[in-house]
């Protein structure tokens, strides 16, 4: 699938900024989301620095050396690239962006590249260079759809985390997603949204109440259940923003009886630190295991969240005693499963309109979940409709990698980021689309209304609460139904 | 001239052999004591073999992927890729020229294959070559060596070709046929040294990238001290 350059008006609309050119002037730093007010001297030699010490504790070398040793800069991945297929600007092939990283690295930390450097006198790390990282590295929407195209096997995925990560430790990241951790490691509410608990208790017993009027079933979000089997964790944004999702799961957790329950110590599955910090990711999932094991859970359970699940899934294992870690499951996983067992029951006449089911990079690029709630969907949407390129192929909703919360470069992920999605939505021709991340249905939302197309984007289990049969027994009588409203 | 196509053909080949051999082997060995390493720090020891193993025979095996995207060009590529192992190794010539360098022998390619197989990778390196040259986006992304490289490996091509097939007279037969093996000599040292080395480094990329997303635990607190940032906020 391709997709065509983008005209000139548009490509003003998407690089237009918010920013006023006295915070650059001041910031000595020309990129289109908003940064926190940083040391701007002698920034190359902080950027080594940090790049040293990084190298000196964490595995990157093994990677760099690697790759150095080997770029053939053979183009296949521009193929693969929908910002290059969006800009046509060579300086967007995942190939040229990972060799920026990857000369600093030559230049600076290999015997070769010093001699080269003091014989010639050039290639020293400028601010210019770190300018054009900073602009960069950010451009890119983590996909990772490159490394399954490149014939050397490079993963410019990782270079660009890497990179992004040097660059944090300078000062240069996107203050949206800074402020965010902070308010979840530092905050008062230990959540990114900063929801309290009594708001987030309150939340939910308004959801169970409606979701008694809708099924007349009694359907609960437990609380603090000690020993359930799992332990939930959405992306938080969903109890402001994904009530149905949160409705979906509760009911299918009611009709299977299996015991889950939420952790008032803790209870946010984001973890912005795979977007730019490996520190921040190992401290996130530190507190994700800490409340588990408070609460004796047996399984980590979480939401519908691309990058939430992916960093759970992989690194609980690693910071949290390898292969003795607590198992990581995704409800999208569970629901198969106990659909799979005959728990699950759903209405085929519920669902008529056309469904098309969009893959996050972050669940299906390693094939981690790609026919699962496939499975599912055929099962009860009558007129289901496949997207191609899919499953570890997927097209990126063109907001991944942390860029769908920085709400500054808006137009950029709905006129570059996403445009390839688009043209890949239109061509479905699907009137509902289910994006079971809470980043992919941001930024598809937003993609929907940009791009005027129609459909509707809706969460997995947004469609399985419409269609959910429960057991007869579980439904409360109408008259007690009554009783029940009138106290 | 003589004498020294002998010894061209003969200890010299042998030395820049030796060179390519031990260069390579020690971009082996190097890459393999930084995955031990890498290994040894991680805690979480699993690695998703079934998908390293998977994503590595895509290569090997390049249906999948190359019908996809950019078909002439991925074709030619390989066309490219397979002349250059097939040619070197069994054209009778060469079969002959390794029994006595070396010592062993294996079956020689029938003449008119090697022929045409020739053929093809100078007609896609020159494809190649071209594109690196006219297509925007290639030519923002090579650097000289990229160009140098494709020209470097034309001409033990060509020669060897000339010298096979073309009757140019003795004279100019032994100043092509010491141009063919001095420059096939320099490609065999210079490989350990440049990106020609993914020979035998690629087929590693898969474990290494699987490998490098493990990351060590309790980076968080040398980091900060490293960079005296400890007790700062996030």
């Amino acid at each position: 699938m391709k997709t065509t350059i983008l005209t000139e008006e548009e490509r003003k609309k998407a690089l237009s900024t918010t920013k006023k050119p006295e915070v650059v002037e001041r910031q000595k730093l020309n990129v289109r989301y908003h940064v926190e007010d940083i040391d701007v001297n002698d920034r190359p030699r902080r950027f080594l620095e940090a790049f040293a010490a990084i190298l000196k504790h964490s595995n990157y070398k093994m990677v760099l050396d690697h790759f150095i040793r080997m770029t053939a800069r053979c183009l296949r991945c521009a193929a693969a690239c929908q910002i290059y297929q969006a800009t046509g600007d060579p300086k967007d092939i995942p190939c040229y962006r990972s060799g920026l990283l990857l000369d600093v690295y030559r230049r600076h930390f290999t015997l070769g590249g010093l001699l080269r450097g003091r014989i010639t006198g050039n290639g020293y790390l400028t601010d210019e260079k770190i300018q054009e990282m900073a602009d960069t590295f950010w451009n890119c929407t983590a996909c990772r759809r490159c490394a399954l195209e490149c014939p050397l096997g490079l993963d410019h995925g990782l270079i660009t985390h890497l990179g992004r990560y040097i660059l944090s430790e300078i000062g240069i990241v996107p203050r949206a997603l800074v402020v965010s951790t902070r308010a979840q490691l530092e905050g008062p509410f230990k959540n990114t949204s900063a929801i309290p608990v009594p708001a987030l208790k309150d939340t939910l017993e308004f959801l169970e109440g409606d979701m008694f009027e809708e099924k007349g079933v009694r359907i609960r979000f437990p609380v603090d259940v000690d020993g359930s089997e799992h332990v939930f964790f959405p992306a938080v944004s969903d109890y402001l923003m994904e009530a149905e999702s949160l409705m979906g799961i509760a009911a299918v957790f009611t009709a299977t009886g299996d015991s889950w329950t939420i952790g008032t110590g803790y209870y946010d599955g984001i973890n912005y630190g795979l977007f730019y910090s490996d520190r921040i990711i190992e401290r996130v999932v530190r507190k994700v295991d800490e409340e588990t094991n408070r609460l004796h859970g047996r399984k980590i359970l979480i939401g519908e969240c691309g990058h939430a699940s992916r960093t759970a899934k992989q690194f609980i294992p690693t910071y949290c005693g390898g292969s003795d870690a607590t198992p990581v499951v995704n409800i999208l996983e569970y629901t198969h499963r106990v659909w799979k067992e005959g728990r699950l029951k759903l209405d085929p006449d519920i669902v008529t309109e056309k469904v098309a089911y969009h893959d996050p990079c972050n669940y299906a690029r390693n094939r981690w979940i790609v026919n699962q709630p496939r499975e599912v969907l055929k099962a009860f949407c009558r007129n289901y409709v496949e997207m191609t390129p899919t499953g570890e192929d997927n097209i990126c909703c063109g907001g991944g990698g942390g860029t769908v919360s920085i709400d500054e470069v808006r137009p950029y992920r709905t006129t570059i980021g996403g445009k390839l999605k688009a043209d890949q939505i239109r061509k479905s021709g699907c009137e509902i689309l289910v994006a079971p991340c809470a980043n992919c249905k941001k930024q598809l939302r937003e993609l929907v209304e940009d791009q005027g197309l129609n459909c509707r984007v809706v969460g997995f289990h947004d469609l399985i609460y419409k269609a959910i049969i429960f057991d007869e027994s579980l439904r409360v009588e109408k008259e007690a139904q009554v009783i029940e409203k009138e106290k | 001239m003589g004498a020294l196509l002998d010894f061209a053909r003969g200890p010299l080949f042998r030395l820049t052999f030796a060179i390519m051999v031990l260069g390579l082997a020690r971009l082996l060995f190097l890459d393999i004591i930084g995955m031990y390493r890498a290994y040894r720090r991680t805690t979480d020891k699993k690695m998703p073999w079934k998908l390293i193993f998977s994503r590595s025979f895509e290569w090997f095996f390049p249906v999948k992927r190359v019908i996809r995207e950019r078909h002439v060009y991925s074709l030619l590529s390989i066309v490219f890729h397979i002349g250059l192992i097939i040619v070197p190794l069994f054209f009778f010539a060469h079969v002959n020229l390794w029994k006595e360098a070396v010592g062993i022998s294996w079956p020689a390619l029938p003449y008119s294959w090697a022929f045409w197989l020739t053929i093809c990778t100078i007609a896609s390196a020159l494809f190649l070559l071209i594109s690196r040259l006219t297509v925007k986006a290639m030519r923002a992304l090579s650097l000289g060596r990229d160009y140098l490289w494709l020209l470097l490996l034309l001409v033990p091509f060509v020669t060897g070709f000339i010298c096979a097939n073309v009757d140019v007279g003795p004279g100019s037969y032994q100043v092509l046929m010491l141009v063919h093996v001095l420059s096939a000599e320099l490609i065999f040292v210079l490989i350990p040294f440049s990106k020609i080395a993914h020979c035998v480094l690629a087929p590693l990329s898969q474990v290494v990238c699987a490998l490098a997303w493990k990351f060590p635990p309790e980076t968080d607190d040398d980091i900060c001290t490293t960079l005296n940032k400890k007790g700062a906020p996030v």
